[in-house]
């Protein structure tokens, strides 16, 4: 098929992958949808992991699985460690959770799946989740008044500003979550369809990898920023 | 003459500013490692998060362009 038909295809199909015919609700309201199945493979995934690093656990002499789980832990806190501030530090499993759930869904491309992360639902949801625990984190550190007050903080002319990104930072890391993983779907599928044979694999190394695994880095560290600018 | 085809066109200017602003911040970042050798790691890191941020602006038009080819 065309160019032009692979890419409506893959941009406007039905995500439907389980369909469930209960039968209240509106017509297929029940359908699961692809990426929450591919979302619970990814949870399947890291729950298998995790089950199989921490067996067995002793204090003294490690085996080598739990010292690779250790290392692990202490790598991936040291990455997060100065971005959430004094105040933030209670929250880095969350964003380490995060991390590793945008990372890997990135790379469900490379097997040549759909990402989770190209349905805007799954990036809005987790832009909301991070709205929510900024504001959350500014309530709890500061109190209500004192959060309200913030509003106002630098010079009061900026409160309107201050207000408008309440809405526009939750945009902004969801769009460009979305639009990243979508533009390098759309040229990985264009590069199959035009020269099949060993281009795909190394322009994956670039889209696939590098940049999902950047992007996954990029919005736990704008979420980290916020949550240390709104509790400091 | 479809407008749509011309308003994606249009979308896709986005990319120039981020062209330029990402060429920038990498030649202010070569200068920097020529200056300072030893602290060319946090420099790529920067630059890296930097580049980053900067595509943003154009994937938005991306997303536009395709969103207007693609939704009726």
């Amino acid at each position: 098929m065309s160019i032009g038909e692979r890419l409506n295809e893959l941009l406007t199909e039905d995500k439907t992958a389980i369909p469930v015919n209960i039968g209240f609700g509106p017509e297929g309201f029940f359908n699961i949808n692809r990426s929450v199945l591919y979302s619970w493979g990814i949870i399947l995934v890291f729950f298998l992991l995790c089950i199989f690093l921490t067996g067995n656990m002793r204090l003294h002499h490690i085996s080598k699985r739990q010292l690779i789980a250790e290392t692990i832990v202490v790598k991936l806190r040291g990455l997060v460690s100065g971005l959430l501030g004094s105040f933030g530090a209670r929250y880095t499993d969350y964003i380490l959770t995060v991390l590793l759930y945008i990372a890997l869904s990135n790379l469900v491309g490379v097997v040549g799946l759909v990402p989770p992360t190209m349905d805007l639902n799954v990036t809005i949801a987790l832009a909301l989740m991070s709205i929510v625990l900024i504001e959350a984190a500014g309530i709890q550190k500061k109190g209500t008044g004192g959060w309200l007050k913030a509003f106002t903080e630098p010079v009061w002319i900026v409160t309107p500003m201050n207000i408008l990104e309440l809405g526009i930072r939750p945009l902004s890391l969801c769009m460009r979550l979305f639009g990243n993983v979508l533009g390098a779907t759309v040229i990985m599928e264009l590069i199959k369809m035009a020269v099949p044979m060993f281009i795909p694999a190394l322009a994956s190394l670039y889209f696939d990898f590098f940049d999902g695994l950047i992007q996954a880095y990029v919005f736990i560290f704008l979420t980290s920023l916020y949550i240390k600018e709104a509790t400091e | 003459m479809d407008l749509t085809a011309i308003g994606a066109g249009i979308a896709a200017f986005t990319g120039i500013g981020a062209g330029i602003g990402i060429g920038i911040a990498t030649a202010k970042a070569t200068d920097a490692v020529a200056r300072q050798p030893e602290a060319s790691n946090k420099i790529m890191m920067m630059l890296l998060l930097g580049c980053a941020l900067a595509e943003a602006t154009a994937i938005y038009g991306l997303v536009v362009a395709l969103m207007l080819i693609f939704v009726k």
